[in-house]
């Protein structure tokens, strides 16, 4: 038997009147996985995760949570599930443990569980000092882990983050992407964002939409590998110009090659070559540069997620005029 | 039924966390408090008839303040969106929050018990009277309640949601005065199945009559069912 994916969305699409804000939908997520959904504002990510979530259902397609339909089995869903909206949910006229209590009640927390569930969370959102204070009270760092620290009860099976670390100073970035990552290794966690160094430090895949519209799947490496941004090696070398370029330009996968003199290191030529994406081309020139002419630096750099990004958001632009 | 109940103590909570409660029961207890002294002491009579009357009364203005906020405040707090996405079924989230409601209209009668001591101090009053017209009361303002978080469910705004409640429990209790002038059965029969005050009469006349009780009941539950439904469809 075969176990099912975290999140499984078949073909999901959802309309408003006549516009379409998402259209026909497919990726799964599985369990013991970070995937990072990457958009724009307005490219349907809330929308999304408020549908995997069930706060809205879709106009067609299904999805399921950790192997229940949405649509027919909505409460046994809801348990496996634990979300933070984009603005934390929280209920200002409640001290801290007061809400997370309730939360813990409405997940089916049993009470002799309870208190430990509760620390748990507390503990890892360190929310330790604020834990009787009124949520009205509360700086947005600490609403924001709040927030968190209810999606983390009952231990759910899926982990559904729009814009965790949204209003967090650098300290509590670091600290809650800590607690992602941990919950990660054993769980599925679907984490919307649009800070894009989030993903590539955290997540397993990346997920790319625009305009309701998955463009991408992948790893971060297999979105790079797979891009048609191309690479570029860079060297310095002392040699004659002209014969750099026509070395450089007779090698397999090398595309174009740019030279220009060093300023203040007279002989030194400095190279930028535009490569083909497969790996391997920087050791040819590697080969041949070190053979021929005096080699003091090479580095190769590959496109960056927010190239990438970029890339296929403008490309879906271009298409779409 | 856990679920209800989690839901119905962060009602409390968030009642007493709020002047609302405090000032709901307060302005009651002192309208009860006035009509009381004028129908009692200023007449002599020493039976809870008028009072109860004037309860009823004090019931269709307070009953909006109790449940404006039941529903908007989830709105514009963004909490819609978690207890939409919590293992909560609509009906669970409705009857934890009408129970809370509840609870504060128990206060308010348990509050208005105190005008029962200088009545029997002074008096001779008919007890099973008086305990029918706490009956009756408690269940008109369940019907009332109910048809007041009903209305708060359908609009983002608190006032609004009271605006609305207001007039409609209002037409309720009003449509029974309509009674005695039709000379058509058919409409005196409707306006007399739909009117909240004539039930409420015999309550305080010390008649429990199974009709009366159901009626109110009646009321609550398809105001309730109702609350339920659109939850459920605004998903």
């Amino acid at each position: 038997m075969t176990m099912a994916s975290a999140i499984e969305l078949q073909s999901v699409s959802k309309r408003y009147g006549p516009k379409t804000i998402i259209h026909d939908m497919s990726f799964t997520v599985e369990p013991g996985e970070i995937v990072g959904f990457l958009g724009p504002n307005g490219a349907g990510k809330t929308t999304t995760m408020r549908m995997i979530a069930g706060f809205t259902t879709p106009s067609s397609g299904t999805i399921k949570v950790a192997g229940h339909d949405m649509a027919r089995e909505n409460e046994q869903a809801a348990e496996k599930l634990g979300y933070l909206p984009e603005t934390p949910p929280l209920y200002d006229t409640l001290d801290v443990e007061q809400y997370l209590r309730f939360v813990a009640k409405v997940k089916g927390v049993p009470a002799r569980l309870m208190a430990q569930d509760l620390d748990r969370v507390i503990t890892a959102c360190h929310l330790e000092a604020v834990v009787k204070r009124e949520i009205y009270k509360l700086s947005k760092g600490y609403r924001q882990r709040t927030g968190l620290a209810q999606a983390l009860l009952g231990n759910p099976d899926v982990l559904l983050l729009d814009e965790p670390t949204a209003g967090l100073d650098p300290g509590q970035i670091q600290e809650t992407r800590e607690v992602i990552r941990a919950f990660g290794e054993e769980h599925a966690v679907l984490i919307s964002t649009h800070i894009l160094p989030e993903v590539t430090l955290i997540c397993k895949r990346v997920a790319i939409i625009n305009d309701g519209r998955l463009l991408a799947i992948d790893s971060p490496d297999g979105l790079q590998a797979a891009s048609e941004e191309s690479s570029r090696v860079t060297l310095q070398v002392s040699a004659p110009a002209d014969a750099v370029r026509a070395e450089l330009l007779g090698i397999d996968g090398v595309q174009s090659v740019a030279v220009k003199e060093m300023p203040r290191q007279s002989g030194v030529l400095d190279v930028t070559c535009h490569v083909e994406a497969r790996t391997g081309i920087e050791s040819k020139i590697a080969r041949v540069a070190a053979g021929k002419w005096d080699l003091h630096r090479l580095e190769r750099q590959q496109p960056t997620l927010e190239n990438i990004f970029l890339r296929y958001v403008g490309k879906q632009e271009r298409e779409a005029a | 039924m856990n679920r209800v109940l989690a839901v119905y103590e962060k009602e409390l909570v968030s009642y007493f966390r709020s002047p609302i409660a405090y000032f709901v029961v307060a302005v009651f207890l002192l309208g009860t408090g006035y009509f009381f002294i004028y129908e009692v002491f200023m007449t002599g009579t020493a039976s809870m008839n008028e009072p109860f009357k004037n309860m009823g009364v004090l019931l269709l203005i307070v009953s909006p303040i109790i449940t404006m906020r039941l529903f908007p405040a989830e709105y514009n707090g963004r909490t819609m969106e978690l207890l939409s996405t919590l293992p909560l079924q609509p009906w669970q989230i409705v009857l934890g929050k009408f129970l809370g409601a509840v609870t504060i209209l128990v206060l308010m009668t348990i509050g208005t018990a105190i005008n029962l001591i200088p009545l029997y101090m002074y008096g001779s009053p008919e007890t099973t009277n008086i305990l029918s017209g706490y009956i009756g009361f408690l269940l008109l303002g369940m019907a009332c309640l109910a048809i007041g978080q009903f209305f708060s469910a359908l609009t983002e705004n608190q006032v609004i949601a009271a605006l609305i409640t207001f007039p409609v429990l209002l037409g309720f209790w009003f449509v029974g005065h309509l009674y005695s002038f039709q000379s058509a059965v058919i409409l005196q029969n409707l306006f007399g199945y739909l009117s909240f005050s004539l039930p409420f009469g015999d309550f305080i006349a010390g008649l429990i009559r199974s009709e009366a009780v159901v009626f109110y009941l009646v009321v609550s539950a398809m105001a309730l069912t109702l609350n339920a439904s659109y939850l459920q469809w605004r998903r």
